[in-house]
């Protein structure tokens, strides 16, 4: 009985990281229509910042998180402008954007590769070995502190949507970039913008990952497809379902020790999106977001 | 091109490559190198109608690669049977493996099909590297020296899988399953309401497509005597065949053998030497070729042609 407890914890703890980590993805196709390929790429690219960071400059990595927030920002900017913008849009885009930014997510890796060699790399901050007890089981503060910044940056993404100019801008060219623009919103600046922002979450995910995992450069391959399973299970709707989604994914992946090998928990995800699809294709909860 | 003038290009193109080693004095390495080649492009050919007639975008390939390859060497490894047998069911294997992923998930569309992909082939890896019985494991498996074709004989093999795969595609884009293909890929809902069916067409592209790739598979293990999960799963494999689909033309008839053709001469001629670059170099390709010529060396060709040939005027 303790010991589920603990394993509860433990998956709501996960939970938080990754509605985080899966944001950035779902902001960007809810708002251009395109999946990021390059998102696990950048919340690689991220954690190798973070750790640059805290190895030259001895900047812990939760302090990081301003200075990456920028700079991913501004990567994202630069990605879109330079790359994105002259694909076509719609449908017959959605396949050259799939390869482009693949083709990204390649050039980020062997940059990372070159750089800084393919041996793994990890982050000891002087409190990685402390730990909380929590509900009879003991959790490591940086797990903790992790989930608080996960939930605090979901809340203020949540309120910038809502109660912003800017935020209700994005949502209404979420729904129709045409009316948007005959309502003199400037629709390429807030893709601009959105790009932009998916792509700082993406580096936030990446830095707070560095916390908590040992990391190279084909690190991320796995985080696309967790976030992309958690906007499927979730819908694209709201911060509610990324939540529920990154719920139902992190107590699938923690309580699958109980079912299968150690190995195989990444397949967990996939296995939980295959069986979405076939039974429920339009999510678990919130609007349908597959046609 | 007429059905007639096509073929019989294909006729003397086969026969042509069939004789060549017979009377040119090709050393051994391009001997063996050439008909690797050939099965490259029969794999890519094959990426092509999922990922370029449907468009689909397939980032699991591999995984039909390895299921093909390691049914056959086991099959080669546990009976008697030949190798041409062995890699026959090796594609069925495959195959039908496609179908088992690729029925519930091709009833999604683009980026959320690709994403799928990618969690096939990662899972499918994961399996096969730890489930030594089959596949050895790490240490991976040798193939009987008896029975198996030496690289020499090969070149023939693979001309025939070529010859094949090339059919194939001429066949699927004429044909009405063709059209049925680029109905469904222009919009699923109104090929549906013209009496398509997305599903059992896609479901038949993937299984031809899967066979196709897995018979490459086996025939890679005849060609390497050895195959261990890490190379024939690897995510590197699906992203190989993508490349030349790309480069070469996506969704073009012919457009994957030239791209094959581009890509074995980078692999073997460029990155043999600075192997630390190849993931950049394909990524910056990709991006290249998608922003400025997305139909690759096909609509570099077709752009030339229109240059070359002006346009005549109505007098």
């Amino acid at each position: 009985m303790g010991e589920v407890v603990v394993l509860a914890v433990s998956a709501v703890l996960l939970a938080g990281f990754y509605a985080a980590m899966a944001y950035g993805l779902g902001l960007i196709y809810g708002v251009l229509r395109i999946v990021n390929l390059a998102h696990g790429g950048i919340i690689m690219a991220s954690a190798y910042v973070t750790w640059q960071l805290f190895d030259r400059f001895a900047i812990d990595p939760f302090l990081a998180i301003p200075i990456v927030l920028v700079v991913f920002f501004a990567i994202g900017v630069g990605i879109y402008l330079g790359l994105v913008r002259f694909l076509p849009r719609g449908p017959a885009g959605a396949v050259q954007s799939l390869l482009l930014l693949f083709g990204v997510w390649l050039v980020i890796r062997n940059v990372a590769y070159l750089l800084f060699t393919g041996n793994e790399q990890v982050i000891h901050t002087g409190y990685a070995t402390s730990s909380v007890r929590i509900l009879g089981g003991s959790f490591s503060a940086t797990r903790l502190a992790v989930f608080a910044v996960a939930t605090v940056a979901l809340f203020t993404l949540h309120l910038l949507l809502t109660r912003t100019y800017l935020g209700k801008a994005i949502r209404a060219v979420a729904q129709n970039p045409d009316s948007c623009t005959l309502a003199g919103i400037n629709v390429e600046r807030i893709y601009v913008f959105t790009f932009g922002l998916g792509t700082a979450l993406a580096g936030l995910a990446g830095t707070l990952a560095s916390t908590l995992f040992a990391f190279n450069p084909s690190f991320g391959a796995s985080e696309l497809l967790k976030s992309f399973v958690i906007i499927v299970l979730g819908g694209l709707g709201s911060i509610v379902g990324i939540a529920l989604g990154a719920l139902v994914l992190a107590f699938a992946e923690v309580f699958a020790v109980y079912a299968v090998p150690p190995y195989l928990t990444t397949a967990v995800g996939f296995v939980l999106l295959v069986v979405v699809l076939v039974l429920r294709p339009g999510g678990l909860f919130g609007q349908r977001v597959l046609r | 091109m007429s059905r007639v003038r096509f073929l019989l290009a294909f006729a003397a193109a086969l026969a042509a490559l069939w004789v060549a080693p017979l009377v040119l004095p090709i050393g051994d390495y391009t001997h063996n190198i050439v008909g690797l080649t050939f099965m490259f492009m029969a794999a890519a050919l094959a990426w092509n109608w999922l990922g370029g007639y449907v468009g689909q975008i397939s980032f699991g390939h591999a995984a039909m690669f390895g299921v093909g390859g390691f049914v056959a060497a086991r099959i080669m490894l546990s009976s008697g049977l030949p190798f041409s047998v062995a890699w026959l069911l090796g594609g069925l294997a495959a195959g039908l493996f496609g179908l088992l992923w690729g029925h519930p998930t091709l009833r999604l569309r683009g980026p959320y099909f690709s994403i799928a992909t990618i969690g096939v082939g990662e899972a499918t890896r994961l399996v096969a590297t730890y489930w030594s019985d089959f596949t050895g494991g790490s240490s991976g498996l040798s193939l009987p020296l008896a029975g198996n074709p030496t690289k020499y004989q090969l070149y023939w093999y693979g001309l025939y899988l070529l010859g094949g795969a090339v059919l194939i595609s001429y066949g699927l884009a004429r044909s009405r399953i063709g059209l049925g293909l680029s109905a469904i890929k222009e919009d699923v809902e109104a090929a549906g309401d013209l009496g398509v069916n997305p599903t059992l067409y896609q479901d038949i592209v993937l299984f031809l497509s899967g066979t196709m790739v897995g018979v490459c598979g086996g025939f890679y293990a005849s060609y390497q005597a050895f195959i261990d999960p890490q190379d024939m799963f690897s995510f590197d494999r699906s992203i190989g065949l993508i490349l030349m689909a790309v480069i070469g033309g996506i969704g073009t008839v012919l457009g994957p053998v030239w791209g094959a053709i581009v890509f074995v001469i980078i692999q073997e001629f460029l990155l043999a030497n600075y192997s630390e670059l190849y993931l950049g170099l394909y990524g910056a390709l990709l991006i290249l070729i998608i922003l400025f010529e997305p139909l690759g060396l096909t609509g570099l060709v077709r752009r030339l042609h229109r240059l070359a040939i002006p346009v005549r005027r109505a007098t």
